[in-house]
């Protein structure tokens, strides 16, 4: 339903002469625990009066086992078709073949309906009115039956979903491609696709008092810290909002420091990666209608680590976690550093590189600092700009904005060539960042930098680096300090920051999350991998042959004796 | 905080280590030749020695009294008003510690890069950073020197190393330097040997150390590498220069640093760099003694909070730091303070060791359930 439905079916009910009904939701919330009037029609009344909903709320009235009166009501579009004509409204409408010709007393056709005739699985008796209306705004199907206080309610949500696919933000060479969808059904099977485990404990809440949001908090049983988990639900519970429309709203409400411009909880949309922190210890939060899952607790190397560092092998995905690392630091200092050095200590860069970095200066009527912020601020707007741009344009605009104006600025002699190589790499560097919010956090930072480092050149820049750093290093997620392997010190966690080291010498799981079960090779694994393997296709075993003389100890058909002439 | 005791021996050697290594490296291979010329690697050796000594006493001290700071055990050990006159002496010379600190490292930085910028403004923004950071708990603390020891040990490293293609061993010889009066080689030992006073701070970390019986093997460990360092640049700076010419430098060091380039020439000169990295080292040893001087106020007035105090001190400390009128002045009353903090960081906790061990007094060292407040 758009807004303008919305809106205008307000209107229209303003219109029409009804007597005025108490806002629904007050009035649920008194009634909740109500009894369903046994009489149908008052039923049907009461029901369609709450709901209000003439084009989407459906009653379809039958006669039960061709004799009792009975309502089924749903919402249309929320409901699976399928499920209700076949499996509701046939089984309901026909005697059960075993009963057929035997009488069907009143009192016993609640039983007999649920044990005899309706045979299908998510269905259950209710009593209570509050329980019922909330099944059915969640896209259940509901029958009431003349005379009897029980209402029969079943799941039969069938919510249009997109397909699973690889998420946009967290794209991977060599991986998984599935990524979470909106649905949290959908999303905790996936989870439990990869962890066919019964320690995987998924424990829901409702959240938001309009949206009633479900909220998933995952973990493994006897890997995550129980006190852990329970801190979780403590902060998750103090929650308390009309709506929650994103697992957003809850990481703001959860995280350690509110004032940080470092995220304090990481988010993914990949099932693998979400699965990997289950391992180790870490606890998954899941929300209807978000295909985002939040992954705490989560310190500050997480943020440059891809679930790719683990698929691939680990001397190559070292190197290139390297490269990523330097890029987090480019985006962070380039422009700053720029600007101390050109403003303040020219003499540190050799004096043909000066020459020419002056050179290109020489028509700029700015000082760098001002070159700098322009050309960030413009960067900024173009980031913006291809980000809201519809992705046909978008391609081509970037292009026009990076080379054609950053070309033009230069010909005009508004910014000196070296501004935009330096602006070029601080971007670049940015976009490297795996983690979207790490990076923004960094882009903010850079600017207070380079405005240090036009006041006092690279002391400013050092007296900022250093306020950034002391900030990082008090930061703490749910207790674990935020530079964990690397300060606090840690041998065996420090194997995964920098480098990745093989995965057979991680032998345990990282021990800042205090997991009761910390190993995460088998303690035979070193044993088993020092064995000499069986090199079965070694030439020297399988048949060394050089011409017509047989050096190996293989015969010289490599032991096929069905002869040569096989197609 | 879920255990009080966070502190592990490599974090404490850290502090240690990074609260020694201050600004006073700049200057100390001029006081080492001014005192004792040729002899100055000697001297930095007895000053390594002598400094060592007063690190033992506290940690035996913080090791017989383990869930407390000097300030707690002085008064168990002396009686309350004496240890508060003690404690307050060693306050009032932290507190001058943390000033005279600040405007050393000002007059460097306004007289080697930022020349036209106010010495009140260096001064009040290395102030500033430091009392930022001191409204964190213990264990930051502990973080922060962690994490900045190698970003203040690598770039005197590499000075070191790469000096040493310009250095002769003709330079250091002799080794017991010409003609010295012992006096005079005494007097420089102590001067070096104030130095390395700020690591008395030691006392506040042992309280929080996981295992306190460990305390002296991490203040060894510190001082071995602070130490070491030390030895190391004044090798470098009389190897180079010669103690004549060495003498005639304010800070031979950030000289030491001009002298030299990268291989390569990828940066054709050094000490700005080197001066920007040193930053850091300034900023750890401002913290530490502006840190410490908070605690202890804290602590000997019996303060539930002490986050309010940082920035009242903040305007004495300055207003101490403005005090000397220039450079020698400064140098001057550097002297007298660090000479008389020697009594107090080597001399008070011996008297207190000495005075505990007649009086028999033992803290609750045998209880190692009990733990110190969480801070």
């Amino acid at each position: 339903m758009t807004i303008f439905d919305w809106f205008q079916r307000r209107s229209r009910k303003k219109k029409s002469k009804q007597p005025p009904l108490p806002i629904p939701d007050q009035y649920m919330e008194q009634h909740a625990d109500d009894p369903i009037p046994n009489n149908l029609e008052k039923a049907v009344q009461l029901f369609t009066g709450l709901l209000e909903d003439s084009q989407f709320l459906t009653v379809r009235r039958f006669r039960l086992f061709g004799q009792f009166p009975a309502a089924m009501i749903y919402f249309s579009n929320m409901v699976d078709p399928e499920i209700k004509n076949a499996d509701i409204l046939r089984p309901l409408m026909y005697v059960p073949d075993h009963l057929a010709g035997t009488r069907i007393a009143l009192k016993d056709l609640s039983d007999i309906v649920m044990n005899d005739a309706l045979y299908y699985t998510g269905s259950e008796r209710q009593q209570k009115m509050g329980k019922v209306i909330l099944k059915l705004l969640r896209g259940g199907t509901a029958v009431l039956i003349d005379g009897l206080n029980d209402a029969i309610v079943m799941e039969t949500t069938k919510i249009a979903q997109r397909s699973i696919d690889q998420p946009e933000t967290e794209q991977v060479i060599r991986g998984p491609r599935e990524g979470f969808v909106e649905q949290l059904g959908t999303n905790i099977s996936l989870l439990r696709y990869r962890l066919p485990t019964t320690d995987l404990k998924v424990k829901t809440m409702d959240l938001g008092r309009v949206t009633k949001s479900k909220v998933a908090v995952c973990y493994l049983k006897g890997i995550a810290n129980d006190a852990l988990i329970q801190e979780v639900f403590n902060r998750l519970s103090k929650i308390d909002i009309d709506g929650a429309l994103d697992t957003g709203y809850l990481e703001q409400f959860i995280e350690d420091s509110h004032y940080s411009p470092f995220p304090q909880i990481q988010n993914t949309e990949r099932t693998d990666k979400a699965v990997a922190n289950l391992l180790e210890g870490r606890v998954i939060i899941l929300m209807d209608g978000s295909p985002f899952a939040l992954i705490l607790p989560t310190t500050f190397s997480q943020f440059y680590q891809t679930t790719e560092d683990y698929n691939e092998r680990f001397l190559m995905v070292s190197f290139v976690r390297l490269a990523r690392l330097q890029a987090l630091v480019f985006s962070l200092i380039t422009p700053s550093l720029y600007v101390a050095i050109i403003s303040y200590n020219p003499e540190l860069i050799p004096t043909e590189f000066a020459v020419a970095v002056s050179g290109g200066r020489a028509g700029v009527p700015f000082p760098s600092v001002v070159e700098v912020l322009v050309m960030e601020a413009s960067m900024e707007m173009l980031r913006e700009a291809t980000l809201r741009l519809p992705q046909q344009i978008g391609g081509a605009l970037s292009i026009v904005g990076v080379l054609v104006v950053g070309q033009a600025a230069v010909a005009a002699g508004f910014v000196s060539p070296i501004t935009v190589v330096v602006i070029a790499l601080t971007t670049i560097g940015s976009f490297a960042t795996p983690a979207y919010n790490a990076a923004l956090a960094l882009r903010l930072l850079r600017f207070p930098l380079v405005g240090m480092a036009s006041m006092f050149g690279l002391y400013g820049v050092m007296v900022g680096l250093i306020l950034i750093a002391n900030h990082v290093l008090s930061l703490r997620s749910f207790g674990v300090p935020y530079l964990t392997p690397i300060v606090p010190g840690n041998f065996q966690g420090m194997k995964d920051t920098l480098l990745r080291f093989p995965l057979w010498s991680m032998k345990r799981r990282p021990t800042l999350l205090h997991t009761d079960n910390d190993r995460r090779l088998g303690k035979d694994v070193d044993n088993q991998m020092k064995r000499p393997t069986n090199n079965t296709l070694d030439p020297l075993k399988v048949g060394n042959e050089k011409e017509d003389a047989e050096g190996g100890i293989s015969p010289s058909d490599h032991g096929d004796t069905s002869g040569g002439d096989h197609h | 905080m879920e255990y009080p005791r966070q502190i592990t021996v490599i974090q404490a050697a850290a502090i240690i280590t990074s609260t020694i290594i201050g600004v006073g490296v700049l200057a100390l291979p001029y006081f080492a030749a001014g005192h004792a010329g040729t002899a100055s690697p000697l001297i930095t050796l007895a000053a390594i020695l002598l400094s060592f000594f007063g690190l033992w006493f506290i940690s035996v001290l913080g090791m017989r009294f383990r869930t407390q700071s000097i300030v707690e055990y002085s008064e168990a050990i002396l009686g309350r008003w004496l240890a508060f006159a003690g404690n307050l002496l060693i306050i009032l010379f932290f507190a001058a510690l943390t000033s005279l600190a600040a405007r050393e490292f000002g007059e460097v930085v306004i007289t080697a890069v930022l020349k036209r910028t106010p010495l009140e403004v260096v001064v009040a923004i290395m102030l500033l950073i430091a009392m930022i950071s001191c409204r964190k708990d213990i264990t930051t603390f502990a973080y922060i020197h962690h994490f900045y020891l190698p970003i203040i040990v690598f770039p005197a490293i590499v000075i070191v190393a790469l000096s040493l293609r310009n250095a002769k061993a003709i330079n250091l010889l002799p080794i017991w330097g010409n003609a010295n009066s012992w006096s005079n080689l005494l007097g420089g030992v102590l001067v070096v040997a104030a130095l390395f006073q700020a690591a008395f701070i030691y006392t506040m970390v042992i309280p929080y150390m996981r295992r306190p019986e460990r305390a002296l093997v991490a203040s060894s460990a510190g001082l071995a590498i602070a130490g070491g360092l030390y030895l190391s640049i004044v090798i470098a700076v009389i190897g180079v220069f010669g103690a004549e010419e060495t003498k005639k430098l304010q800070w031979p060091t950030l000289e030491l640093a001009k002298t030299t380039t990268l291989p390569g020439n990828v940066l054709e000169r050094l000490d700005a760099a080197f001066l920007a990295l040193w930053v850091t080292a300034v900023f750890s040893t401002l913290f530490s003694t502006y840190y410490f001087t908070i605690f202890a106020i804290g602590k000997l007035f019996r303060m539930r909070d002490r986050n309010m105090l940082a920035p009242f001190l903040m305007p004495l400390l300055f207003a101490f730091a403005m005090v000397p009128t220039n450079v020698l002045h400064m140098y001057q009353i550097i002297g007298q303070v660090g000479r008389l903090g020697l009594y107090l960081t080597i001399g008070y906790p011996l008297f207190l060791l000495i005075v505990a061990k007649i009086r028999r007094i033992r803290g609750n060292s045998d209880d190692q359930g009990r733990v110190a407040r969480p801070n």
